[in-house]
């Protein structure tokens, strides 16, 4: 058998076109009147300068749940990307001040994470731990770790070759960002080109039909987490090169943000639906509402209620568009 | 599924021992080793210490096992808690009497159950999304509330009342003890309780059956939040101050000693009093770490290797039962 | 097969936790010592003074951190563990005061001598307080930039934790500056947590928003940290960013230039003088009840002696502040 004769059982919930393709709209348009209702209120908004400020903040937040929608999708979770972003970075960081090699540094960034990940996919898939507790396990291991490696220390001041991914500048568009482009477009390569991506959504919709037409869906799943990892580590790289510093308290507060992105974005936890552009859009959007509050003046304290406000809308809107979509 | 849930109290000893989770063979290990590293750590102040410190945990986990019961979780316990604190307090010290700061409380509580229930229950959202969105609610909210500072001074009675004690036993401790007694008679003896097995196992049938399932769905997050609401008093107790994010966090290690209980993410598994173990060993490990003075990063690790541990454990005895069959 | 080896697995990893905890148990006094969180490094500084002093003296050290950084309740918990344990001496810092001072005055209580030392934490009987003056390291270190400022510009402020004694201080003498210069205009004062991409994302929305930032005054050192990244890339590298605590990262971005100046907050200080002192205390020595350590201003012209790093510095004497 193969994937693509299944008994069509991705169209029991997910339609992956129609209604994703809304939501995708419905999110440009909700930005397009942030923008035009702040370009009116603030003049320090539209100018390319901040626009690229939200987009590089964005970016750094689009790394981090990215491989965290590729999971979800595929019927995971992954609580422990913070601390493995943490880990990744903390090594990496020591590989490159002891070697004054950056490309050390991304070889032990990349391998931690995959690692970190491999571990997450192996507990849930082969010995059948449930995600929420393997990752949430594995996220106090990463940062035990982390720390113990640390000693309380930070380790700071990267060569201006390695820094350049985090803070420098190509055609006028900071470095994030094109990783941000690059990786993002791959993901949607990935999962709307390929077989493996095809199955990804199938085995999050409806596991059971995704083993019965031949899926090997523990093997699928775990390169999932084998990804997520990679991705933490490609964002520690960039986390590292962007603040110049490592420090065992860097990956921590991103957890929750990045579930957020991923929901905003419109993937669903169920799995079997979502995207990347969505998520993208999921992370710009919550970026932008921080920079819209701190452009109005608006006391900080405010943020974190703005921004739970956005999360319950979006999945509001979703469950509406959803419905609409099933009449 | 119902008849199933019905005789859940009285199984067979052989069924009893394959339900005791894994978590309860490393709760005993830890005891050991504990004591053995270091003999204060079974004295009756140590005791008092664990039992305090598991039982605002406890009354995070209990109503949240009902949760995980149904197929759901709630990540806003925590964001609520605090809430609910700095709502109490705030009133307080607006010159509100205790009553009614609690009654107000109680409101909030029940606004949140409410919110986070029809979600789940009645619109069939995923309860992760949902209750994280009320969670950046609370948890927002606290924040403008206090605007980030704590508040204090207000009325010692709760402190008093926390550390009160009734013939030895801390009084938090026989509040979280009663919760579990008025929580495993609700959902053990009650029609409530096998229904709120039934909507974890199978929903559709229990609409079938022609009972309001979605109200019942929701009357869980009702009395989760509620629970929560009451555990205010006991968090200001102890604190002695509402801070806005003091209890942010504990809604993982919640769900965390949940699961290390036995009960299952799916399909209506699971076992009340296995949370009482689940949280025992939490307690009893971070209390073990410090009396063992186990050097800061390591405890961190420990943490994590626990929960794994446990659930490898389960894992195996599961296979190993089915090996035998 | 399989089976019996993870339940192996599961049962060493148990057991290893065990046996790392059980340190030798040293002749001397036993000192636990309780410090925040374990990612910024002046913690990392109050613990290697603690431990260099406690060495020095014969007495042995237990470090206690909560797991999450700055988290209360497991602060508390840590202290009535602990009271256990049955230590010696505890030097104390609080992460909440108003949260803690009850759990403090029960240890206190139950015999338990404690010092309080880097924060303060209300009023309780404590041995001592050792630590420096928040509200006046604030203060000269926001005179030092307005001053570099000549007396006018507009500056913004990047707050600390909200509630901490050391955060609240620092923000009351930065206020306290700015009233005595009518000419500097505080455009904002957002808090950065202490934290650095939390300094570094505020920084560069505030870059968004004014265009005009002539200064920046953070409350520590990682934020300011942040901060100046953020300025950096911006191509504003010249505004003058001034901080609190000098941890050597920071030390060391003075002399490049990256900061204009920092008031010196030194872990490593205080962790040495309380311990002294704390030890001296339960000696049955007379020893001060407060004990201020003055803070410099670490600036380009002076920097060296914060670059050591903390192992290989040498503890003060705690004669050298007493009386001050």
């Amino acid at each position: 058998m193969t994937t693509m004769d299944t008994p069509a059982p991705a169209s029991a919930r997910s339609q992956p076109l129609a209604p994703g393709t809304l939501a995708i709209v419905v999110r440009l348009g909700l930005i397009a009147c942030i923008g035009v209702l702040l370009s009116s209120l603030s003049p320090g908004f539209a100018t390319t300068d901040n626009l690229l400020n939200i987009l590089r903040q964005a970016s750094l937040l689009f790394l981090v749940a990215s491989g965290l929608t590729l999971v979800i999708i595929g019927g995971g979770l992954d609580l422990s990307i913070g601390a493995n972003l943490t880990l990744c970075a903390c090594l990496s960081a020591a590989a490159i001040k002891s070697t004054g090699q950056p490309a050390a540094g991304i070889v032990v960034a990349l391998g931690c994470g995959a690692l970190v990940g491999l571990t997450n996919g192996v507990l849930i898939n082969r010995v059948k731990i449930p995600p929420f507790l393997a990752t949430f396990g594995m996220l106090w291991v990463a940062q035990g770790i982390a720390y113990w490696f640390m000693a309380g220390q930070v380790v700071y001041g990267f060569s201006p070759a390695f820094r350049f991914f985090g803070s420098g500048f190509w055609l006028g568009i900071p470095l994030p960002i094109w990783v941000m482009l690059v990786t993002g477009a791959c993901g949607v390569i990935f999962l709307s080109r390929t077989t493996i991506g095809r199955e990804v959504y199938l085995m999050g919709a409806n596991e059971a039909a995704a083993v019965l037409s031949g899926i090997p869906v523990a093997r699928r799943r775990t390169l999932l987490y084998v990804v997520s990892g990679l991705m933490a580590g490609l964002a520690a790289l960039i986390y590292v090169a962007r603040l110049n510093a490592a420090e065992p308290g860097i990956g921590e507060p991103l957890l929750l943000p990045a579930i957020a992105a991923v929901l905003v974005g419109g993937t669903s936890l169920f799995g079997g639906s979502g995207s990347l552009v969505g998520t993208l859009l999921g992370a710009i959007i919550l970026t932008l509402i921080v920079n819209a509050l701190n452009l109005l003046n608006v006391s900080a304290s405010w943020h974190p209620f703005v921004t739970g406000v956005i999360v319950v809308v979006a999945v509001l809107a979703d469950a509406a568009v959803n419905r609409g979509a099933r009449r | 599924m119902t008849d199933q849930t019905v005789h859940a109290t009285t199984v067979a000893p052989a069924a009893l021992l394959r339900r005791i989770p894994g978590v309860t063979f490393i709760l005993v290990g830890m005891i050991v080793l504990f004591a053995v590293g270091n003999p204060r750590f079974l004295s009756a102040v140590n005791l008092t210490n664990i039992g305090l410190q598991a039982s605002l945990l406890l009354m995070l986990a209990l109503p949240m096992t009902l949760i995980i019961l149904t197929a759901g979780l709630d990540l806003s316990v925590g964001a609520l808690l605090g809430l609910c604190g700095v709502v109490i307090a705030a009133l307080l010290v607006a010159g509100w009497s205790l009553p009614a700061a609690v009654a107000a409380a109680m409101l909030v509580g029940l606004v949140a159950g409410a919110v986070n229930g029809f979600l789940v229950g009645y619109l069939g959202l995923p309860a992760f999304v949902v209750t994280l969105g009320t969670m950046g609610l609370c948890e927002g909210l606290s924040l403008v509330i206090t605007n980030g500072d704590p508040i204090g001074g207000f009325t010692p009675v709760l402190e008093a009342f926390y550390r009160s004690t009734l013939f030895a036993v801390p009084t938090p401790v026989l509040v979280a003890a009663t919760l579990y007694g008025l929580l495993s008679l609700l959902l053990y003896r009650t029609r409530f309780g096998n229904y709120v097995f039934a909507i974890g196992g199978n929903k559709d049938a229990l609409h079938l059956a022609g009972i309001n399932a979605n109200l019942v769905h929701m009357g869980v997050y009702l009395l989760c939040s509620l629970t929560v609401a009451l555990s205010a008093l006991l968090l200001l107790g102890r604190t002695n101050s509402a801070h806005p994010s003091v209890a942010v966090g504990m809604e993982f290690e919640a769900i965390a000693a949940v699961v290390l209980g036995g009960t299952s993410f799916e399909k209506g598994q699971g076992w009340l009093f296995g949370t009482v173990l689940g949280v025992l060993a939490i307690s009893v490990l971070r209390n073990g770490l410090n009396v063992l003075s186990v050097e800061p990063s390591l405890q961190v690790v420990c943490v994590g290797l626990l929960l794994i541990a446990a659930l490898l454990i389960d894992r195996n005895r599961k296979q190993a039962s089915r090996d035998i069959a | 097969m399989k089976t019996r080896h993870l339940r192996r697995i599961g049962l060493i990893s148990v057991v290893a936790c065990g046996l790392a905890a059980s340190p030798a148990f040293a002749a001397g006094e036993v000192i636990a010592a309780f410090t925040k969180n374990q990612v910024d490094p002046h913690f990392e500084g109050v613990r290697a003074g603690v431990e260099q002093m406690a060495k020095k003296m014969g007495a042995t050290v237990r470090q206690y951190v909560p797991t999450k950084p700055n988290n209360i309740t497991e602060g508390m918990s840590q202290l009535e563990d602990v009271g256990v344990t049955k230590p010696n001496l505890v030097l104390f810092m609080p992460i909440d005061p108003k949260a803690q001072l009850p759990t403090i005055k029960r240890l206190i209580e139950s015999g338990t001598p404690v010092l309080n030392y880097n924060d303060k934490a209300g009023d309780a009987p404590y041995l001592a307080f050792v630590g420096q003056d928040d509200y006046k390291l604030g203060y000269d270190i926001a005179k030092t930039l307005f001053d570099h400022l000549g007396g006018k510009g507009n500056v913004v402020i990047l707050e600390g934790i909200k509630g901490s004694n050391t955060g609240d201080e620092r923000k009351r003498g930065f206020d306290a500056a700015l009233k005595e210069y009518p000419n500097i205009k505080l455009l904002a004062s957002q808090p950065a947590n202490f934290q650095r991409l939390l300094g570094l994302q505020v920084m560069e929305n505030l870059i968004q928003q004014f265009s005009d930032i002539n200064g920046v005054i953070a409350a520590a050192d990682a934020s300011a940290l942040g901060a100046a990244e953020a300025l950096k890339s911006a191509g504003r590298g010249n505004v003058p960013v001034v901080s609190i605590n000098g941890v050597p990262e920071a030390v060391e971005a003075v002399k490049n230039g990256s900061l204009l100046a920092i008031a010196e907050f030194n872990g490593f200080k205080i962790g040495c003088v309380a311990t002294e002192i704390g030890l001296k205390a339960i000696r049955g020595e007379v020893v001060p009840k407060r004990v201020v350590i003055p803070g410099a201003v670490i600036t380009k012209a002076n920097h060296t002696e914060w670059l050591v790093p903390y192992q290989q510095r040498t503890c003060p004497a705690a004669a050298e502040y007493v009386g001050q």
